[in-house]
């Protein structure tokens, strides 16, 4: 069972060194975080890096799992999937301009950073996404009642 | 290295509660196949990001071998406004990557190998970083600041550690990827257990179960089949009907004996993997149409949430830095001042002078690092004219000065490329009038393929180095 007459082939040496490289890359992001203290401030830093990781994995996801649980009371099989992409697009949108939508940022005396109605701005997006996402049920509902009524016997 | 495949000694048994259920994540996207489709996209979009960000890092910080050139005019306005486009549509495909491979943060027992609690531990400056360089980049691009590290340095070194990472992951899930995407990946999936093919893979091992049986031997060994065979319970017919290997949720690491796209989704249960991929590419691309028009020339009318418009702002154009910020309000409306150019043959001009100097005009877009741009037309005096009357040779670095008094832009360098370049002016004015004071009046530096922070504003003086 020991693989000591077992040669690594290329893909395992390809690997190996990708490996490597990626381990002094990732040795050097670490030096220069904490070779330039006064920029970097490394103890923020880290909460930063810890904070977030922790936000998703014991908040994000047993949100979003939360959600996806409540919806499968809430939503019909054939509808969910669609209200389910939709909620994950809804999101990212929020979340890639939030800072702008909630007001935070930008500098009082400079009225050309985030300059526009984000608040109104973000729901005519996301009123075009929800449209989209409307317009898809219906098909899915149309769809679904000319398979009823095409197969009568069929549910 | 030896060590590395060694099977832990397995952990007591313990009842297997909450997140640690065998069935505690039932959704059907927790597959491999999803997991490697969308780390392919990702790893793409994050490459994209990081070399686009080496581009603007080395064209604000160029070693003294590295003179970058003054053309294409557009080149930074695309690597940048490409950075922050990117980075903004990965929101997306980083949360639904981060979803589908959630089950294996508390995957049992915890660590199998050395090699496999390696390839666990590389997954935090992975993820850490990942969340860090986005959301970082999302506050700074609105000019959010409440952290308190300095946001271009800590990103940049923070880059290098989530790329190293990657490469780490990269290295550790290859064989994962190649049995569960492309052409031929069944043979692959079949081969991954050959001898050889990936000596310290912890990956494409069954989950062990809570232990009936002997141990599946981790390391691929020359023993015929070692990965379908202890496989317990996912009925494993690769393409039977029955087979619906990703329903259970637990990629159980049997990626390699599954061919999911055998396994049709089965319908009404929710999302699909190709309706994830879509909800996926639907976000990036909503995201990308409202905010990709603060960099793409036209597209300002669909700009909806990017953290700039490109016509909005003093003379029709945005400002970063205003002349209150910077303090300099009362030095830049000085009557007195004047211009300094120091070489060979030194002089100094007024306004009126500088002026009068020669009138060139140039429609150069200002490049935010922030990924913004706007288009604009420029005229003043051309820079290698103005370094000519000083008796600067044609291959002389220069200096320009901003009357700001301190912060790490008041000064910029301009090397010989753009310095010399027709193009470049010590503008005055813009769009025909005199330049508004947020814009730089009574002089700035504009030059081809140059980030803004170093278009330097309030200029009163060029100094031959």
């Amino acid at each position: 069972m020991k693989r000591s007459g077992v040669r690594p082939t290329v893909g395992a040496v390809v690997r190996g060194l990708v490996a490597v490289a990626g381990l002094a890359v990732l040795g050097y992001g670490v030096h220069g975080l904490l070779g330039m203290p006064h920029a970097t401030h490394p103890p923020q830093a880290a909460r930063w890096l810890i904070g977030g990781l922790l936000l998703h994995d014991l908040v994000a996801f047993p949100v979003t799992a939360a959600v996806g649980f409540v919806l499968t009371r809430l939503v019909r099989a054939p509808y969910r999937a669609v209200v389910q992409g939709t909620l994950l697009a809804s999101v990212s949108v929020a979340l890639a301009s939030l800072p702008l939508w909630r007001g935070y940022g930008g500098a009082p005396d400079n009225p050309s950073v985030d300059p526009l109605p984000y608040g109104r701005n973000l729901a005519i997006v996301l009123g075009a996404v929800w449209a989209v996402a409307a317009a898809l049920i219906a098909m899915r509902a149309l769809r679904a009642r000319r398979g009823r009524r095409a197969a009568p016997d069929g549910s | 290295m030896r060590v590395l495949p060694e099977r832990l000694p397995r952990p007591p048994a313990i009842p297997r509660r909450g997140p640690l259920r065998e069935d505690a994540f039932p959704s059907r996207l927790h597959d491999p196949r999803m997991a490697a489709l969308l780390g392919i996209w990702l790893g793409v979009a994050f490459g994209v990001c990081f070399l686009t960000g080496l581009v603007s890092h080395f064209m604000q910080h160029p070693p003294s071998w590295l003179d970058w050139p003054a053309r294409p005019v557009w080149l930074y306005r695309l690597t940048q406004g490409l950075h922050v486009a990117t980075g903004l549509a990965s929101i997306p495909l980083l949360l639904a990557k981060l979803w589908t491979v959630y089950p294996r943060l508390w995957e049992w027992p915890p660590v199998r190998s050395v090699a496999h609690a390696l390839e666990r531990l590389t997954i935090v400056p992975l993820v850490a970083g990942a969340l860090f360089q986005l959301a970082t980049g999302v506050a700074n691009i609105a000019q959010w600041y409440r952290f308190r590290f300095f946001f271009t340095v800590t990103h940049y070194w923070v880059a290098w550690i989530t790329i190293g990472a990657l490469l780490l992951h990269i290295a550790a899930k290859v064989t994962v990827v190649r049995a569960n995407v492309g052409r031929g990946r069944a043979g692959r999936a079949r081969d991954a257990g050959g001898p050889g093919s990936d000596q310290a893979e912890p990956e494409p091992e069954p989950e062990p179960e809570p232990e009936p049986e002997p141990e599946p031997e981790p390391e691929p060994e020359p023993e015929p089949e070692p990965e379908p065979g202890p496989e317990p319970k996912p009925k494993p017919k690769p393409d039977g009907p029955g087979s619906d290997g990703p329903r259970t949720g637990e990629p159980t690491g049997d990626a390699v004996d599954i061919d999911p796209r055998a396994a049709p989704d089965p319908a009404g249960t929710g999302l699909s993997r190709r309706g994830l991929g879509i909800a996926v590419g639907a976000a990036a691309g909503v995201i990308t149409v409202t905010s990709a028009g603060q960099f793409v020339p036209g597209l300002a009318s669909l700009d909806l949430l990017g953290p700039r418009r490109p016509d909005v702002g003093p003379q029709g154009l945005p400002v970063n830095r205003t002349a209150a910020a910077a303090r300099v309000r009362t030095l830049a409306r000085d009557p007195g001042y004047r211009l300094e150019v120091v070489g060979p043959r030194p002089y100094t001009l007024s306004l009126v002078e500088l002026r009068a100097f020669g009138q060139h005009i140039s429609t150069l877009p200002i490049t935010c690092v922030e990924g913004w741009s706007a288009d604009a037309t420029w005229h003043g005096p051309r820079l290698r004219d103005l370094l000519d009357a000083a008796g600067i040779p044609a291959g002389a670095t220069v200096r320009v000065e901003s009357l700001e008094s301190r912060g790490g832009y008041r000064a910029s360098e301009v090397r010989p490329p753009h310095a010399r370049d027709p193009l470049t002016l010590l503008a005055t004015g813009l769009d025909g009038a005199d330049l508004n004071l947020d814009h730089g009046y009574p002089a700035r530096l504009i030059a081809p393929n140059r980030p803004g922070v170093l278009q330097t504003k309030w200029v009163h003086r060029v100094v031959m180095l």
